[in-house]
């Protein structure tokens, strides 16, 4: 079966450059999964699940991004995100009180935090495309 | 003539100091592989984000907002530079490079009229602006430390320079930095990071970018992304220009301490020749003393 090539790149390194059978993108107006041969696209990105698939449509690494950037090619995909961790890394109880903590404060930017971190619990919980 | 004990006491000294400069050196030469790692890291993503940005530059209208960053404020009036410089001092000639280079740069605009102001980052170009033009400075940012912070310390820089520009408190903004070229050569750089200069990266790899734009889907669509691309793309070009400069000061420093070692090195090969000479010197005095004295019992 085809593959394409995916590349998670954040600031400070290359997380993830390998061949894959499919991606599924957290875009601004939609998920939208990404297979070999997709039209070209450029996509900006909510803060969201990244979920990397083999070519037997096994889920091989799922990552929470805080936004960023996704460009499809039909040989390639490239998503430039903030910040990457992967959802294993995640925990419930670090990320619950990051949520306490942002939402004593009352900035600008500690809403748009909060936003961020609120939607990186909900990704944890969630298992929607886990199993395709 | 210096007595023997004076010599000796300036050897010990020297030697010291080129313990010192050696284990600088060293210091220095793994700080530096590990921030050239760090810049080579950041690399894929500056240039994606870069190719992304030139693909949809042409499609900005003139406009108000984030698009300002791109198209200008229409005026050339107000200038802010940035130097950006080390926290530490021996490097050779890093930190005094960049802080001539902004002087030189600073007095040729206020020739021509222009209004300048000054964000030094890094200890050494703010405590010399301190010196000759303190009412300049706006806003000065030290121990950003950006090998270990990573990111968030540019975010800083760059959330504090779009605060300034939308504000309308400048027109453009240049960065003076160290481009990195090698581990002993660095290069004094001028770049304009407001509004943003797409030429020079648009026209290498033109080609691609202008059948690319014709062919994209942009979802939601090509003004959103450019909005949501640009402030991005000043915050990654601060981190870029920030990591440069962290690995040309390792460089720098490890080249100057190389330098310094082996300047210790001759001088101590220098004093011990005076040192043997000088005691040869006392001892053929005294034999010289000891036979005119017995040859005139």
């Amino acid at each position: 079966m085809a593959t394409i090539s995916f590349d998670l790149v954040s600031p400070e390194n290359l997380i993830f450059n390998d061949e894959v059978g499919m991606i599924i993108v957290p875009g601004k107006d939609g998920d939208f999964g990404v297979l070999p041969g997709h039209s070209k696209v450029m996509s900006s990105l909510r803060p969201g699940r990244v979920m990397v698939y083999g070519e037997d449509k096994n889920l091989l690494k799922s990552f929470f991004v805080s936004g960023g950037f996704a460009e499809v090619n039909p040989e390639k995909c490239i998503v430039l995100a903030e910040s990457v961790d992967e959802i294993h890394s995640l925990e419930k109880s670090a990320i619950e009180k990051e949520i306490q903590d942002l939402e004593s404060q009352d900035t600008e930017n500690a809403k748009e935090q909060l936003f961020i971190v609120k939607a990186k619990l909900e990704s944890l919980s969630t298992s929607f495309y886990e199993k395709i | 003539m210096p007595s023997l004990k004076d010599i000796k006491t300036q050897i010990n000294s020297v030697v010291s100091t080129k313990k010192i400069t050696t284990a600088m050196k060293m210091v220095a030469a793994s700080k530096l592989r590990r921030s050239q790692e760090k810049a080579v890291a950041a690399r894929p993503y500056s240039s994606r984000l870069e190719e992304m940005l030139s693909s949809l530059a042409s499609s900005a209208a003139s406009g108000e907002g984030i698009i300002k960053l791109l198209t200008g404020t229409g005026n050339d009036q107000n200038y802010i530079v940035v130097p950006v410089s080390a926290d530490r001092g021996l490097c050779g000639g890093f930190n005094s490079s960049i802080n001539r280079e902004t002087f030189k740069l600073v007095k040729s605009l206020e020739k021509d009229g222009k209004n300048v102001q000054l964000m030094p980052v890094g200890k050494k170009s703010r405590d010399f602006f301190n010196r000759v033009m303190k009412d300049q400075i706006v806003e000065s940012f030290i121990d950003l430390n950006v090998s270990n912070t990573g990111y968030e310390s540019a975010l800083n820089v760059s959330n504090k320079l779009q605060d300034l520009y939308f504000n309308g408190k400048f027109d453009k903004c240049i960065l003076v930095f160290n481009k990195f070229i090698s581990a002993i050569s660095q290069d004094v750089t001028q770049q304009q990071l407001i509004p943003l200069d797409v030429s020079e990266s648009s026209t290498e790899d033109k080609e691609d970018s202008n059948d690319a734009k014709t062919i994209y889907d942009y979802e939601p669509d090509e003004e959103t992304i450019l909005k949501d691309l640009l402030p991005k793309n000043v915050s990654i070009q601060i981190f870029k220009v920030l990591l440069e400069s962290d690995a040309g000061e390792h460089g720098a420093r490890m080249a100057a301490m190389d330098n310094a070692t082996r300047n210790a090195g001759e001088m101590i090969d220098g004093l011990t020749l005076k040192y043997n000479r000088t005691r040869q010197a006392f001892i053929t005095k005294e034999l010289i003393e000891i036979i005119s004295g017995a040859e005139s019992i």
